[in-house]
């Protein structure tokens, strides 16, 4: 009630509070005229967005559709939740399921514990040189395709391959890499962290770089071991650049890697190594089943939004660290 | 907000002309199917009427008629002389004057990525107006769009009667070559005709391996183990290691393949994974389940467990496997007759005194052999729009091909190539050019060519693709070689002349046991079981194959797939597919 009396512009009494309202009313007025080029120039962006990010989402009606090429988006009748039914009832869904977040979930913790340790063993080197060549070299795969990596680890991780080969030569039994379901795991969560942690070891070089010299001085001062330094100064100068990738990492929860295991898997290592896309690709791209990869995909998206909501709330709450 | 009410306004209007279009559209589109009907069981008739007052004559329309085409341009067909175009060309000259055909074309892509396709698909999807005839090669989804899009005309009657004797007769070769494009009992498209027999696989055997183990090339499956178990144990490459193997395989890609095949082990037990055969009731059934392919997977896996086969092969597609045999590892290897063209040449790279044969498939148990093969003999489609003018044109043009360029008479026209100056050259001594690398010593013969880039090759202009090809030419040629026959024809020279002897011999051999072969029964659309199945199924008998090939899963585990696969959607799709069967056969 206050408020609204103040705000009232008659109002005798108080003339400078009551001026500032006004003054705030008419303000975006006065900053719009002053503004309207900045707007203008991010019309572009705005506008491409909107065409390539959100318009497309209209593509998503194919989920509840039984979507046909030839009758098109308008053309095709609703059927509803259909789709989503036809996912959860397959008889393979559930495994599939478990074998992406299996994957997925794995290369999620390697893909962060090993860019994190490598990021501190390399800081500790004092040779510039050495580090940036290390830093390069391990950065370096991560610009391979899975096209060539794929037939490169095929031919290496055969029967008689160079990693079963130095097996035998130091007395070990061969091990049939992409034939064996647990190994496929296996080398799949390897493969795949060999060639990104040099991504995430830059992300948190950085964050090195910007702590404190002096922290490092008092402690020392203070006495404290190499080790000590590292566990209470340069882990905590981490923790919140390894809260904003892991927190997006999680969005990929569902995305165990298409383009790897499509190029690495077989009949074989079906049902310990098929993911959800790989699974896709075979029901829905080769057998014209547009609308339940749409589906699919849309779950795929539903489930990874949730998760970075949540994962978001959770590090804003406990690490105290925002992005947005 | 005037601006934000005029954003949505303009989008709402974007949306509402996307909407009113696409109802416009389908309404078109059902009328369509009406009339396409019509002109199914009416226009014929008066179509062939109108076409002899229209005036084809003396092989000519005169005056020349347009017919209008779309095309898109594969990597071959994107080369021309300076000057010239996909609408104009030698090739475009050549038909307007000989036949008074005017090609046009609606428009030309480069065909990267499917644009070819995606253009046809968004024609059909957006309701434009097709043109008088449309290619198309590739995917049998598309084909099936353009077959049930209601724009194009059944050919039954045009065949009848303007199809030329060899078009005719390389149509008869196989009566299923129709079953893909037939809706209602109606020929909906014009197959454009290819090479027969090409696709089917026979077995290459290492000679100098036989000689050196003296030992006898097999004919049955108990002989070919026997010749494995030598080829595996008796260390045939001489290099003191036991490194070699059996047989090159790779069933990456299942247990149907183009190379490498593995089927034959199937066949040999009267069975084919991977394609519909007439079962002993005259119904169609699935090979991949049939009780006789358990006794195959067992004797894989035991070929497996002593190491005749790469313990590689399930990672291994068909090229993947081929290398198995041109490295010089295995001395055993399925493919077509035209292996030593390729990948073959890499086993003399990587083995100098490398020889090897084709013989035929081993018998089995039952004294019979059998692979997938002898599939009809059509490589893409001619559409002809149901409102064209002339769709008698298109005959007559394919005609023209067959009768003068599929295989011309020695001296006659054609008898080198298209033309002089774009695929071919002749020297004053009389040698014929053909390559780019020849040509460049003597560009004088090619004016305006780029030969830094291949010859432009006017078959490749063509609206069939590549000119004509009467489908048991080949074979025919080949055999006729194989038996000492001398090569008089330019195209016995040509085709046969640059073959290795080994390509020939494979034919011959492939020739000799043409029954063995058996083809895919099932040549309809997808349907909708197998769309929502088919993933699900592939997946069931691929698993278990391999497991029990691997020893991973005991054989038992065959009748658990089989019955699965009965029970989840095989049943109903062997129902589908023997409804499809019943109505084309």
């Amino acid at each position: 009630m206050k408020s609204t009396v103040k705000s009232a512009p008659p109002a005798p009494v108080a003339t400078s509070p009551a001026r500032i309202p006004r003054s705030s009313v008419r303000k975006p007025r006065e900053r719009w005229s002053l503004t309207w080029p900045l707007h203008l120039m991010l019309l572009p962006a705005v506008l491409v967005t909107i065409l390539f990010a959100y318009v497309p989402m209209g593509g998503l009606a194919m989920a509840f559709q039984d979507f046909k090429p030839y009758d098109g988006i308008f053309g095709s009748p609703f059927v509803g939740l259909e789709h989503f039914r036809f996912m959860f009832e397959y008889p393979d869904s559930k495994q599939v399921i478990l074998n992406t977040l299996i994957i997925a979930g794995l290369k999620i913790v390697f893909g962060l514990l090993v860019p994190f340790a490598f990021a501190i063993l390399l800081n500790e080197i004092r040779m510039i040189f050495f580090k940036r060549v290390v830093q390069t070299l391990v950065y370096l795969p991560h610009f391979i395709s899975w096209v060539i990596l794929g037939a490169i680890l095929t031919d290496m991780l055969s029967s008689e391959g160079i990693v079963n080969q130095t097996l035998s030569a130091i007395g070990l039994q061969p091990v049939f890499w992409l034939g064996d379901g647990n190994w496929f795991r296996f080398t799949v969560v390897v493969s795949d962290i060999w060639q990104n942690f040099g991504f995430n070891t830059i992300v948190f070089l950085a964050a090195l770089a910007g702590v404190n010299p002096s922290l490092y001085e008092a402690a020392e001062v203070d006495g404290a071991s190499r080790w000590r330094q590292t566990l209470h100064i340069t882990m905590p100068a981490m923790i919140p650049i390894a809260v904003v990738v892991g927190t997006l990492s999680l969005g990929n929860i569902l995305n165990a890697g298409f383009d790897q295991i499509f190029n690495l898997y077989n009949p074989l290592v079906y049902d310990k190594g098929d993911i959800i896309d790989t699974f896709v690709y075979r029901t829905a791209i080769l057998n014209g089943q547009y609308s339940f990869g749409t589906a699919v995909g849309m779950f795929k998206s539903m489930v990874g939004l949730i998760l970075i909501v949540i994962s978001y709330r959770l590090a804003a709450k406990y690490a105290g660290y925002r992005i947005f | 907000m005037k601006r934000q009410v005029a954003l949505v306004l303009v989008l709402m209007l974007v949306f509402l002309a996307a909407c009113s279009n696409n109802g416009g559209n389908s309404t078109e589109g059902t009328g369509g199917e009406g009339q396409g009907q019509g002109t199914q069981t009416e226009d014929p008739g008066s179509n062939k009427e109108e076409a002899t007052a229209n005036g084809f004559k003396d092989g000519k329309y005169d005056p020349p008629i347009s017919l209008t085409t779309v095309v898109g341009l594969d990597q071959n067909a994107a080369v021309f002389k300076k000057g010239e175009s996909m609408e104009d060309n030698v090739h475009t000259r050549l038909v307007k004057e000989r036949l008074g055909i005017d090609l046009k074309y609606d428009w030309v892509v480069t065909n990267t990525n499917d644009a070819y396709k995606t253009k046809l698909r968004l024609m059909l999807s957006s309701g434009e107006k097709m043109p008088d005839v449309v290619r198309y090669r590739g995917d049998m989804e598309t084909v099936n769009l353009l077959l049930d899009s209601g724009q194009f005309m059944a050919v039954d009657e045009l065949i009848e009667q303007y199809a030329g004797d060899l078009y005719k007769e390389g149509l008869e070769l196989d009566p299923t070559i129709w079953y893909p494009i037939t809706r209602d009992g109606k020929k909906m498209a014009l197959p454009i005709l290819d090479y027969a027999y090409n696709g089917n696989q026979t077995m290459f055997i290492r000679e100098d391996w036989l000689r050196k183990l003296n030992l006898e090339a097999p004919k049955t499956l108990d002989e070919l183990e026997v010749v494995m178990d030598a080829f595996v144990n008796q260390d045939p490459d001489g290099n003191g290691k036991k490194d070699t193997l059996g047989l090159a395989t790779g069933f990456k890609n299942g247990f149907n393949t183009w190379m490498t095949d593995i089927g034959f082990v199937f066949g040999a037990y009267g069975a084919l994974p991977g394609s519909w055969n007439p079962g002993e009731d005259g119904t169609l059934v699935h090979g991949s389940v049939e009780p006789k392919a358990k006794e195959a997977l067992l004797r894989l896996r035991d070929w497996m467990s002593k190491g005749y086969i790469s313990q590689d092969s399930a990672l291994k597609d068909e090229v993947g496997g081929s290398e198995m045999f041109t490295k010089g590892q295995a001395g055993i290897m399925v493919g077509p007759n035209w292996i030593p063209a390729w990948p073959l040449p890499d086993l003399e790279v990587n083995v100098p005194e490398a020889e090897y044969k084709a013989y035929p498939l081993p018998t089995g148990p039952d004294g019979i052999a059998g692979a997938a093969g002898n599939n009809p003999p059509v490589n893409g489609y001619l559409f002809i729009n149901k409102n064209a003018k002339h769709p008698e044109a298109v005959l007559h043009y394919y005609n023209f091909f067959f009768d003068n360029l599929a295989n011309p008479e020695p001296d006659s026209e054609f008898a080198l190539g298209f033309a002089e100056g774009y695929d071919y050259a002749v020297l004053d001594d009389g040698t014929v050019i053909r390559d780019n690398n020849t040509a460049k010593e003597h560009a004088e013969l090619f004016p305006d060519v780029d030969l830094n880039n291949s010859l432009p090759n006017p078959f490749f202009y063509t609206l069939t693709y590549e000119g004509a090809r009467i489908p048991t030419l080949y074979a025919d040629s080949m055999v006729k070689a194989a038996e000492g026959g001398e090569l008089v024809t330019p195209y016995e020279k040509m085709e046969v002349g640059g073959r290795k002897e080994q390509n020939i011999h494979a034919m011959k051999v492939i020739m000799d046991q043409l029954d063995v072969y058996h083809k895919n029964y099932y040549m309809g659309p997808l349907t909708d079981t197998m769309q929502s199945k088919n993933e699900l199924l592939s997946k069931l008998v691929n698993e278990a194959y391999n497991k029990i090939i691997y020893s991973q899963s005991p054989p038992e585990e065959f009748d658990k797939m089989s019955d699965s696969w009965h029970k989840s959607g095989g049943e109903q799709i062997t129902k589908e597919v023997n409804e499809w069967y019943e109505e084309v056969k």
